[in-house]
């Protein structure tokens, strides 16, 4: 009944964005109550799954451990997301930047992009879950165009063909997968029971429809070489959907190649699966991390940023044993730091006007608070200690010092690599004081309550683990 | 009921595949569109050959779904695209004529290669068949690569989804008819959103040549 709730509050307040479109407070307020009630019902899900396992509400929608760790990051950045956006939109609509009629549009794609999200998530059928992904494209094509700007048009065109063209090739690997399905006619397949007949799968076929889906969600994930929409899509979406996009987008499309390793795996052992995404990892860390050394663009230095983090979390899975349970605790961290880091670079976009690093100087001066909720997030996502991704970094990378060494030095020097840029172009931003120094200006609290919100519990998480989440994590690795 | 045979299957696979060589080959986005809309068709006759021979009424509201959505609606939204940008010119590319034909022999002969034999394992009797498929599918996606206009890259993801589909039918590995209105939905969707983006190209670009979106290049 709850998961019933999750499905529908996301769809009614879709219809009601219309009804309300006239008032920005009321629609901002309505998306996020919406969302906070959304994640009060997923939280109640997740601690059921911690207590009983599956939650099972139909053939259709089970949710598991790594579903539940999916929706809570979902619909806790969701909602960090849609309070923020109050005071984001408020003040582009103030400054004419965004015509006040579009604003309605906004939180209704919003709502539809969070659900398209849920139900690649809840879904138990593997086709279901690539409509849902598809669903994720088209939803936020809109999102991404929204400030009606040629390069925002034109990023929005690169990241709704590339997915396209991705998705295409995974909906091709997604119906190999189901080939002994449906030559056995099981009729409605789910996950579960791939897994079960794995070994009556062709190895051979399994590889190549493994290689297609791993590309073709690769794509929306942002694995280097299919990465190219990302930086365009994300640097030039508004910043709460850059937040969500970068948060937890990208960690619903891993899901994806999960739920397939996890069938592969039972066929052709986890060898084959492993290798792949230990080289995808190591080429986005890598490439990542040179293009993030020598950024201009600090919002696009974010979204390198992920595409580094997703290939960090690619290496744990494949080189697995406790890697696994680190990446998928990297994927917490992640979701947490790149939305405090995309909704502070919010703030600093709408006091500086632009998202090149030499426009931004004595943001430390100019927004005091945002300057340090940003520097803790850049302290967070380069693996400073005591932040967690320091400690699940350095869990992925002593699993594979004994393995594969090689990788392992080059994931090191890139990990460097990336601090050293980061710390370049953020104290040059912070510190930094030039003619473009703007004067300390009244930080609004709806732009800073939000990114507070994620400051606090991933400082919190950081130091403590909950004996409920540490439970989903240890069960939801289990298979990888 | 007439049962297709693997010399028929490959005769219908063989013609797709060429409407995807013309689509490379023919500069005019009228022919490109009717070209869709002349391989939407087939695919569309091969669901109601389907329908049929499961008796399934929901498989043949499929069909019809399929016919309407890629035969009639998506080229009547392309054609309301040229009309309204009066686009009748001609479409360009980055490779030449002879060389755009060396790599389509390219990939076609890697269709044909060792790398995907295995999949042959899905219908043996149909090999040829769902080899050319796999051959129509990579050159369904150097279309997309190869092409500077916006309507053609629309129409090379359109083909691509055609050439998956004729996959998976000489493949028999077709989803439930429920699964496949979602996908059908999607694909309408996918339409509408895309003729959308192409109009605001149009409208801040003054072209639907993608050569010309240089915006995001760094400063």
């Amino acid at each position: 009944m709850i998961l019933l709730f999750v499905i529908t509050i996301p769809i009614i307040m879709f219809m009601f964005s219309f009804l309300i479109r006239k008032n920005l407070m009321a629609l901002g307020f309505a998306s996020t109550i919406a969302l906070i009630f959304e994640f009060v019902n997923v939280l109640i899900i997740s601690l059921y799954v911690v207590r009983f396992g599956n939650y099972v509400f139909n053939k259709y929608f089970v949710i598991d451990s790594i579903g539940a760790i999916m929706l809570v990051l979902v619909s806790l950045v969701g909602m960090a997301a849609s309070c923020y956006s109050i005071g984001y939109l408020k003040k582009e609509v103030e400054k004419e930047n965004v015509p006040f009629n579009k604003i309605w549009k906004y939180f209704a794609l919003l709502q539809l992009f969070v659900l398209a999200m849920i139900l690649a998530i809840i879904t138990t059928n593997p086709i279901l879950m690539w409509i849902s992904i598809e669903a994720t494209t088209l939803s936020t094509a809109f999102l991404i165009s929204f400030y009606n700007k040629s390069s925002a048009i034109e990023s929005a065109w690169k990241y709704l063909i590339i997915n396209s063209v991705g998705l295409l090739i995974g909906f091709l690997g997604t119906l190999l997968f189901l080939y002994p399905a449906t030559q056995n006619g099981f009729g409605f397949i789910s996950w579960d029971m791939l897994a079960i007949n794995a070994l009556t799968f062709n190895p051979a076929i399994l590889k190549i429809a493994f290689v297609l889906v791993l590309v073709g969600f690769g794509t929306k994930v942002g694995f280097v070489p299919m990465h190219t929409w990302l930086p365009d899509a994300h640097s030039k979406a508004p910043a709460p959907i850059s937040g969500l996009l970068s948060g937890v987008l990208l960690n619903v499309a891993f899901l994806a190649i999960l739920r397939f390793k996890n069938v592969a795996d039972a066929s052709i052992g986890k060898e084959f699966s492993n290798s792949l995404l230990i080289f995808f990892g190591i080429l986005s860390i890598v490439v990542a991390s040179f293009i993030i050394f020598i950024q201009k663009n600090y919002k696009r230095m974010l979204a390198y940023s992920s595409i580094e983090h997703m290939g960090i979390a690619a290496l744990g899975f494949g080189l697995g044993g406790s890697g696994v349970f680190a990446a998928l605790l990297h994927m917490i961290y992640h979701s947490l730091s790149k939305s405090i880091l995309f909704l502070s670079s919010g703030n600093i976009f709408l006091k500086y006007e632009s998202t090149k690093i030499k426009n931004i100087k004595g943001v430390v001066h100019s927004l005091p608070v945002t300057a340090i909720l940003f520097i803790i997030g850049f302290l967070s996502i380069t693996g400073i200690p005591p932040f967690g991704i320091f400690f699940t970094e350095f869990s992925i990378l002593s699993v594979g010092i004994g393995t594969h060494p090689f990788v392992i030095i080059l994931a090191l020097f890139s990990l460097v690599l990336v601090f050293a840029g980061f710390l370049t172009h953020v104290s040059s931003m912070m510190f930094g004081e030039n003619e473009n120094s703007k004067e300390v200006g009244k930080e609004n609290v709806w732009t800073i309550l939000p990114i507070f919100i994620l400051v606090v519990i991933l400082i919190i998480l950081s130091f403590y683990l909950p004996s409920d989440l540490l439970s989903l994590l240890q069960s939801a690795g289990i298979g990888y | 009921m007439l049962y297709l045979t693997p010399q028929f299957l490959f005769f219908i696979e063989t013609i797709l595949f060429i409407s995807v060589i013309f689509m490379h080959l023919n500069k005019k986005n009228l022919t490109i569109i009717f070209l869709y809309a002349f391989q939407s068709l087939i695919i569309s006759g091969v669901l109601f050959y389907s329908a049929f021979k499961e008796d399934s009424l929901l498989l043949v509201v499929v069909a019809l779904m399929t016919f309407l959505v890629k035969v009639l609606i998506a080229p009547y939204f392309f054609l309301n695209l040229i009309r309204k940008n009066r686009l009748n010119f001609s479409v360009t590319s980055y490779l030449n004529s002879p060389l755009t034909l060396l790599v389509l022999s390219f990939l076609t002969a890697m269709s044909y290669s060792h790398f995907f034999k295995p999949l042959t394992v899905l219908s043996p009797l149909n090999e040829n068949a769902l080899l050319l498929a796999l051959g129509m599918i990579f050159i369904s996606i150097f279309l997309i690569i190869n092409r500077k206009g916006v309507l053609s890259q629309m129409i090379g993801i359109l083909s691509m989804e055609n050439a998956i589909v004729s996959f998976s039918f000489i493949a028999g590995l077709e989803a439930t008819a429920g699964l496949q209105m979602g996908i059908l939905f999607d694909i309408l969707v996918w339409v509408i959103i895309a003729i959308v983006f192409a109009s605001m190209i149009y409208k801040f670009f003054g072209s639907l040549d993608t050569s010309e979106l240089r915006q995001l290049k760094e400063k």
